[in-house]
């Protein structure tokens, strides 16, 4: 059933034929060693195609209204001619694997644009699965020619630490509380945050919305900007009233034309591909690591021997590396090749 | 009243009956948080003060008229219409002459939801589940030789309410009826749309402010005319237990009468006038307990407000029995459970009813089965004797106790919602709309394993299908009433109209009474759909939020070894393609019942499937392309409304255009099953009809995956 063809998703793509861009996200999504094999291929004949979108991450807690928001963000984006992907992340079950993703039903006008692609992935039982994944399919968006690709993940475990590194301009929704908005969140999104943006400031809500707004502007005075050319804002808005939204796509303007005159943008995108390749390095040589044959027979022994008590963890996995580096013999091999050239 | 003095030898005696187990095992947990016991003497009923009170007298749980049926029996009032104006006035007026006492108007989806006939996103829907009405002028059609001045009126609308209630009114003065002489119901109650049924247009607010207008026009103008009818009805039909369902309904009357407050209103001037709308199940006496604790509660809340008219806190009730329970297998036992539900209902103490006909599991009632669920109301009135004694169960150890309880427990679930700050809220945070899915996906998980039973589909299942006649709504209507709304619109005089429409708009921006500003309107042949847009303008559309509840399938299902082996084949299935088998579970057209897609939804998740749910009202062509984006390896239809034979094999049709053939489309919910081979020859792979077990229908399907993609 797989189509095998490289070309066929690549020029798929860069045709910006709907279906053959879902496929090559399925493949690049999948757990299939085959798949991925096409994926990677697919991938390297579309990087000459990359780099022109807008790259928007956006956080949330659940019920801050991220999908109202981008609907509404994304319309405003589509009158203003240009063309959207959004690629939502949902959480699946850790119970039974399934997820269930009902996004669009809050994306009930974009999702019927023909100018807006929008594609939500299910995580699997591992979090941050998915999300890696999430970074190439946002480049595949990017050769099909979206002017601006949006990542949307729900505010828990690592996931939006793993956005924030893919992206250009990373966006923390929020909405008015009871005036304890702070004790809930952590310092770390602060810390990623590119701008931090309170929705539903509507109704009643207006003067909370106000008052959470001064309290993380005091917050993120007390933070460590990540640059020296922008200071995150604390802007509000409504995204069901849709009052305020084009606010945040000038602020976002904005950061690109700062950081991207002092060529902190380029260099942004450059340092997370370099951190991307060393996640990817990390990856391999963990899969690598327990595939080796001495290692998985050494590992139920060392195992029982931990809970026995016999030997501490630090000397468990010094036990364990020792393996690597006695097989490492051929790394001897491979520096007298060099040598010899 | 003290313990009984035999009661310690009778538990001896059903102790060694039960061979030595308890006599509590024997009690029942009812859904809802109610414990039953086996047995109920005067002591279970000693405390409660309002066992012995008189019908139509304060707290008005023995009836809400002091002679009940005694006096005036209920009003057989059987809801209907389908096709064009002219061929449900005829419906109408057979039934009137064969025994019906008012009538009942079923309106189509798109004039639910607002828009004309011609509108392209209705194309499947015109005429399928009620009457297309377009202007006054199918209006004076419908009611043709039907004397508004003396047959009452009830209409279903919610959500196009003001160019329909303007329509009947207006039809009226076309008539020569003044608008005092008119009685019936409007339905207008929108808060429920936002719970269940989905029928509104605009959002909550303005919505609100549209049911208080009505209110305050109708107290002045249609004093005869009950302006709100609050409705558990559609609750109890998408999965709400007893409980829920007095409690939410009671909640959104609340909501009704301080909004009605607010305006400026006073109770006495209001609160006769609203009516209520309750669903009848097969729960026998839990349902007869569940109206007298619906009149008692209605008169203890609104008691807080001091009414100075009685008949302010006196809780009135139409009653309609269950759509649900409807079996497509063997359908003639559904006149058995119709007849059970009406005794329910007579027994509780409604003021009019409405009996479904033995068909509705698949279609729209025939003349033949309609005449039978009409005479099963005539069977009952005229022939049992239960007219004679008021509240007959009244006194019952039984009935009393039920009624208290749920008393009881509705009670805790208005003080939440009242600490939430009202219904609306309560509604905005999702509350309620999770309580009823929740309740939903268990009271599933139960008859699918035959905890609960029903006859004929999950027991004693006969195999044989019926052949009888149903009802089918030609594709025709929607041509034809196209052409009528061309001809008008062509001969009225449209400036007069555009001054009009204008007029309503500025009437929603500025304030002013938004039924009087939709009578001129609708008296110069403006069209529901330009009704509905001059609103729109002003207050938007209002688009659902959809949360969705996960694991309560799986944890209600006791087999855990059938939900393990099913999580095991979509495991299998992602070993093999390397994902989940992924299915998008999609509603077409207007058709806003969306129990059903979220039952199944959060069952399949459970087994382990990513499901994705598209917005509801899609039309064929967004579904498409919803399934070609998420890429998904199914495309699950439910269809409720007749409009499958259009919607699907255009879902079908768009699917190819863009690349998407290999997706399989599979269907459930009413498709009568003469439509199966249609169907199946346009390409659906595999249709679930009424009454599926969940745990069935995940296994064709995964059976269906693993033929086509590791086969």
């Amino acid at each position: 059933m797989t189509i095998t063809d490289v070309q066929y998703y690549v020029d798929g793509v860069l045709a910006r034929n709907r279906r053959v861009l879902s496929k090559t996200i399925t493949m690049i999504e999948s757990s299939l060693p085959f798949h991925q094999n096409i994926a990677r291929n697919v991938m390297e004949r579309l990087l000459p195609y990359t780099g022109k979108s807008i790259r928007i991450g956006i956080t949330g807690v659940p019920g801050a209204g991220k999908s109202t928001f981008i609907e509404s963000f994304g319309m405003m984006l589509l009158k203003r001619g240009l063309e959207i992907a959004v690629l939502a992340v949902d959480p699946s079950s850790k119970k039974s694997g399934g997820s269930i993703m009902a996004d669009k039903t809050r994306m009930e006008r974009l999702s019927a644009e023909s100018r807006a692609y929008i594609r939500p992935s299910p995580t699997g039982r591992t979090l941050g699965g998915v999300a890696q994944k999430t970074r190439e399919s946002l480049l595949v968006c990017e050769a099909a020619g979206f002017d601006v690709v949006i990542v949307e993940t729900v505010g828990v475990g690592q996931l939006e630490t793993t956005v924030a590194s893919m992206v250009d301009f990373f966006l923390v929704l929020m909405i008015p509380g009871a005036g304890d908005e702070l004790q809930g969140i952590k310092r770390g999104i602060l810390e990623l945050a590119d701008a931090i943006v309170i929705n539903k400031a509507d109704g009643d809500n207006v003067p909370r919305a106000h008052l959470a707004r001064q309290e993380y502007e005091t917050a993120l005075h007390l933070v460590n900007p990540a640059s020296a050319n922008w200071s995150p804002p604390v802007l509000t808005c409504s995204a069901l009233e849709e009052r305020g939204i084009e606010k945040v796509w000038e602020t976002i303007l904005d950061h690109k034309r700062q950081l991207g005159a002092t060529g902190e943008l380029a260099a942004k995108r450059k340092d997370q591909s370099l951190e991307w390749t060393r996640f990817l390095i990390n990856e391999g040589l963990q899969e690598w690591f327990y595939k080796n044959d001495q290692v998985s027979r050494k590992i139920p022994d060392i195992k029982g021997k931990i809970e026995a008590g016999l030997i501490t963890p630090t000397q468990a996995a010094q036990d364990l590396l020792s393996v690597i580096m006695i097989s490492g013999a051929s790394d001897d091999a491979l520096q007298r090749e060099e040598n010899e050239k | 009243m003290s313990k009984h003095s035999g009661k310690e030898q009778w538990k001896h005696l059903a102790e060694r009956e039960l061979k030595g187990n308890p006599v509590e095992s024997l009690n029942r947990e009812a859904p809802g948080g109610i414990t039953l016991k086996a047995l109920y003497t005067a002591e279970d009923i000693e405390q409660y003060e309002c066992t012995n009170t008189l019908p139509g007298l304060p707290p008005y749980l023995r009836g809400p008229m002091a002679t009940m049926y005694a006096g005036r029996p209920w009003t057989i009032r059987q809801y209907a219409g389908f096709s064009t104006a002219r061929e449900s006035n005829e419906f109408y007026r057979r039934s009137l002459a064969t025994g019906q006492r008012g009538l009942s108007v079923a309106f189509d989806l798109p004039t639910h939801r607002g828009y004309d006939s011609d509108h392209p996103r209705v194309s499947g829907d015109v005429g399928k589940a009620g009457v297309a009405v377009d202007t006054v002028e199918d209006m004076n059609i419908l009611f043709d030789k039907i004397p508004l001045n003396e047959i009452s009126v009830s209409m279903t609308m919610n959500g196009a309410v003001l160019p329909i209630l303007g329509g009947y009114i207006v039809a009226a003065e076309e008539q020569g009826v003044k608008h005092n002489e008119l009685t019936g119901t409007i339905q207008n109650d929108i808060l429920k749309e936002y719970l269940t049924r989905n029928t509104y247009i605009y959002p909550p607010l303005p919505s609100m402010r549209i049911v208080s207008d009505i209110i305050a026009f109708c107290a002045d103008a249609m004093p005869r005319f009950n302006t709100v009818s609050i409705s558990g009805y559609h609750m109890m039909e998408a999965g709400a237990d007893i409980v829920l369902q007095t409690a939410f309904t009671l909640a959104d009357g609340l909501e009704y009468v301080r909004t009605a407050l607010k305006a400026g209103m006073d109770i006495d001037t209001f609160a006769p006038r609203l009516s209520f709308f309750f669903g009848i199940g097969m729960d026998f006496f839990m349902n007869v307990a569940m109206l007298r604790a619906a009149r008692f509660l209605w008169h203890r809340l609104i008691s807080r407000f001091n009414p100075k008219n009685a008949r302010s806190s006196v809780l009135r009730t139409h009653c309609q029995t269950s759509g649900w329970s409807l079996t497509e297998q063997d359908p003639y036992n559904n006149i058995i459970r119709t007849t059970l539900e009406c005794m329910s209902a007579v027994l509780g103490g409604t003021q009019s009813l409405h009996t479904n006909s033995f068909d509705e599991a698949v279609g729209l009632p025939t003349d033949f089965s309609a005449r039978i669920a009409r005479n099963t109301q005539l069977i009952v009135q005229e022939e049992s004797q239960v007219c004679h004694a008021i509240d007959p169960l009244g006194g019952s150890y039984y009935i009393e106790s039920l009624t208290m309880s749920i008393v009881e427990e509705a009670q805790k679930i208005i003080d939440e919602i009242e600490e939430m700050g009202g219904m609306a809220k309560a509604i905005e945070s999702g509350m309620p709309k999770m309580r009823i899915e929740e309740s939903a996906a268990r009271k599933q998980a139960r008859i699918d394993q035959g905890i609960e039973t029903i006859v004929g589909v999950n027991k004693y299942k006969s195999g044989e299908t019926p052949d009888f006649e149903i009802r089918e709504v030609s594709d025709d209507v929607r041509v034809q009433q196209i052409v009528r709304l061309q001809e008008i619109r062509k001969t009225r005089d449209n400036k007069v109209v555009a001054k009009a429409l204008e007029n309503l708009t500025k009437a929603a921006e500025r304030g002013g009474n938004l039924l009087q500003h939709t009578l001129p309107a609708v008296r110069a042949r403006a069209t529901v759909g330009e009704i509905s847009d001059a609103l729109e303008k002003v207050f938007g559309r209002y688009v659902a939020t959809t949360l969705c509840i996960s694991g309560v399938y799986a944890s209600e299902y006791r087999d855990k070894e059938i939900i393990e082996s099913l999580r095991r084949r979509s495991e299998l299935f992602m070993e093999h393609e390397g994902r989940r088998p992924r299915i998008l579970l999609t509603k077409m057209g207007q058709d806003g019942h969306d129990r059903g897609v979220k039952v199944v939804a959060t069952a399949l998740a459970d087994m382990g499937f990513d499901v994705d749910i598209s917005p509801m009202f899609q039309t064929p062509g967004e579904a498409a392309k919803m399934a070609v984006e998420n890429d998904v390896h199914l495309v699950g239809v439910s269809s409720l409304a007749a409009g499958h034979k259009i919607l699907i094999p255009g879902l079908l049709t768009e699917l190819a255009q863009i690349g998407g053939e290999e997706i399989m489309v599979i269907a459930g919910g009413v498709i009568p099953p003469r439509d199966y081979r249609f169907l199946y020859d346009a390409g659906v792979s595999e249709i679930f009809g009424p009454g599926t077990s969940i745990i069935n229908s995940a296994n064709k399907i995964l059976n269906l995956l693993e033929k086509q993609f590791m086969g």
